[in-house]
């Protein structure tokens, strides 16, 4: 796997505040989540990794090159900030044909790959319209393919989903998973919501108060426990009682009934509870860690 | 799937979705992306691909200052013909060294209604942090910028020079004589124009750098030309000699017509009264460009650093 992102030792400060304690990371190729609370220190990071800042100590290395050094790098990195960043009275087509001349790419070139990128994000049919009537999500919509205009290496995105509703997140965060999926591009996604993340993303690199408290496949965050998650239609109660007739001690968990240390013949002991109860099965199956509770516990 | 063509049975065409494609094309890196804010600062001044709204306000302007040099030409073409080439003899038509003392006040009107719109939307729309995180820096950015304004008031003070220069040889009797005759007037309203240009670009980019708002900056600038043409011009009546002169200086609307008297070697309409014009050349020149690099060095000092 290609290493995109080194980080050695890299430190911000900022007066008396330590934005970034020296922080040693790789990120590779794939959809990686950048987690962590407010002040974490995520976007401290990306404007290091993007050259925007100079590091107090150490250094940034993104696709070979130190960050600091050059601003040609970027020719190949694309961002997407979290705030509003478009014109309102230009067309979304005059835009990223803007944006691809920007990363270095000829006229030509520029407007033929702008037309493409809409088409790829879903707004070919408005590319013509003035970005100031368009909806917060297509609004979001334009700031991801102005990311992609110019075919970069890596994508980093600050916050993709803030501000938008159920339904535009969920678009949000398949058009994500398409790109790092069938576009083949890499993302390094910044998240303060661990859903979004387990939603996208392959690995995941965790920071509080400016250093890194995890790191690695988002698989081993949320690897099989030695639990099975059980959800009845009816008759919760009754098969709560059945398992505890037969010196199993349930937990209960929303609308799951979690059964721990569960090995061997004890899944048919939950059978038999079932039968039991009278209560009719809507799902059984070994449960799973959340991030969440990685977070929580490594903050706390 | 299969479409047979219409009026050709035995062909036919498959429709594929390709899919996302990598770009393998050419990569220009920093050097393209100069240009192509230099270009965009060039269509935003003319309100090229925007809004029918965007494009009032330069080519109004743009009409507006061609037009007192048309009818100037008109005029001395007139006069010409009616008086049997005794023009000149007869009325005392401004000249190509007069031009700029009559419509430099639309000049300064359009540099700071057009000029902010190159810097003040970029950072109110943060449009500005989509530019920094591309292969180009804040210096870059308004260098470019800077450039592609000033290639704009150039022009437009080219233009009416130049519709006047044709008014006036076409008007003479024989404009192949007129133009030998006056062929010094060209680089000198060349060299002028520019000047102007030079001193415009830099007083409406630099009030632009420190206001989101356009309509700020545009009422800041003009405030600066009016409120100095009556403190100065008054106070340095009232205190005359060197001192009077030297207070003269702070009339900020006339510092490009110093320049330009300098470069025509006469006074102009505008100039004819003002105590400045009796301070050395060099003094003069001087204070043209501390006007002109002063702003320039400030405004840069405002982006060389900007990060989103």
């Amino acid at each position: 796997m290609t290493t995109l992102i080194a980080a050695r030792n890299l430190q911000k400060v900022y007066g008396d505040v330590i934005a970034l304690a020296g922080i040693d990371l790789e990120i590779t190729e794939g959809v990686t989540g950048l987690l962590g609370a407010n002040g974490a220190g995520k976007s401290t990071a990306i404007k290091l990794f993007l050259g925007l800042i100079q590091p107090t100590a150490g250094t940034a290395e993104v696709l070979g090159v130190d960050a600091a050094s050059t601003v040609e790098v970027r020719s190949r990195l694309g961002y997407m900030p979290e705030h509003d960043c478009l014109p309102g009275n230009v067309s979304a087509a005059e835009f990223l044909t803007h944006m691809a001349e920007l990363s270095g790419l000829p006229p030509n070139h520029a407007r033929s790959r702008a037309a493409d990128t809409l088409r790829h994000v879903g707004l070919f049919e408005e590319r013509y319209r003035p970005m100031g009537g368009y909806s917060t999500g297509m609004k979001q919509r334009v700031k991801l393919a102005q990311t992609l205009v110019h075919d970069p290496a890596l994508v980093l995105l600050d916050e993709p989903t803030a501000g938008l509703d159920p339904g535009g997140r969920e678009e949000m965060l398949t058009l994500i998973k398409r790109t790092g999926d069938e576009f083949g591009i890499s993302l390094m996604l910044s998240s303060h919501l661990m859903g979004d993340i387990e939603r996208t993303c392959e690995s995941i690199v965790v920071l509080d108060e400016g250093r890194v408290v995890e790191m690695g496949p988002v698989t081993s965050f949320t690897e099989e426990t030695e639990a099975i998650a059980v959800e009845v239609d009816e008759n919760r109660e009754e098969l709560i009682a059945a398992l505890k007739e037969r010196g199993v001690e349930p937990l209960v968990d929303g609308s799951s009934i979690i059964v721990e240390g569960v090995i061997g013949d004890q899944y048919d002991l939950i059978r038999d509870a079932l039968v039991a109860a009278n209560a009719p099965l809507r799902r059984m199956a070994p449960r799973r860690h959340e991030l969440t509770e990685i977070f929580e516990r490594d903050v706390e | 799937m299969t479409t047979p063509r219409a009026g050709q049975p035995g062909r036919s065409g498959e429709v594929f979705d390709i899919g996302y494609q990598n770009y393998e094309g050419p990569r220009e890196g920093r050097r393209r992306a100069r240009r192509a804010v230099y270009k965009e600062g060039i269509r935003i001044a003319l309100g090229i691909g925007r809004g029918g709204r965007a494009k009032i306000m330069p080519w109004a302007f743009i009409i507006a200052v061609a037009i007192p040099a048309l009818v100037l030409a008109l005029i001395a073409g007139t006069v010409d013909r009616l008086t049997g080439g005794l023009g000149d003899e007869v009325v005392d038509l401004p000249s190509h060294g007069d031009y700029y003392g009559i419509a430099s006040v639309i000049f300064l009107i359009f540099a700071a209604s057009v000029g902010p719109e190159l810097l003040c939307p970029d950072r109110r729309d943060r449009v500005i942090n989509l530019y920094l995180v591309r292969p180009i820096t804040g210096t870059d950015y308004i260098l470019a910028r800077w450039a592609a304004f000033l290639t704009i008031m150039t022009l437009v003070a080219w233009l009416p020079q130049l519709v006047l220069l044709a008014g006036l040889a076409f008007g003479a009797e024989n404009p192949g004589t007129y133009l030998q005759d006056n062929w010094a007037d060209i680089p000198r309203f060349l060299a002028s124009g520019f000047t102007l240009a030079v001193y415009v670009t830099g007083i409406a980019l630099v009030v632009a750098s420190f206001t989101t708002r356009r309509a700020y900056a545009a009422v800041f600038i003009i405030g600066i030309f009016v409120i100095s043409l009556p403190f100065a011009e008054g106070l340095s009546g009232d205190i005359g000699g060197t001192v009077g002169e030297y207070l003269s200086l702070l009339n900020f609307g006339q510092i490009p017509l110093l320049m330009n008297d300098i470069i025509f070697n006469e006074k102009n309409l505008a100039t004819e009264n003002t105590l400045a014009t009796q301070l050395p050349k060099l003094t003069q020149i001087a204070w043209y460009a501390f006007m002109t690099v002063g702003p320039f060095l400030l405004m840069w000092r405002r982006y060389w650093k900007i990060t989103p």
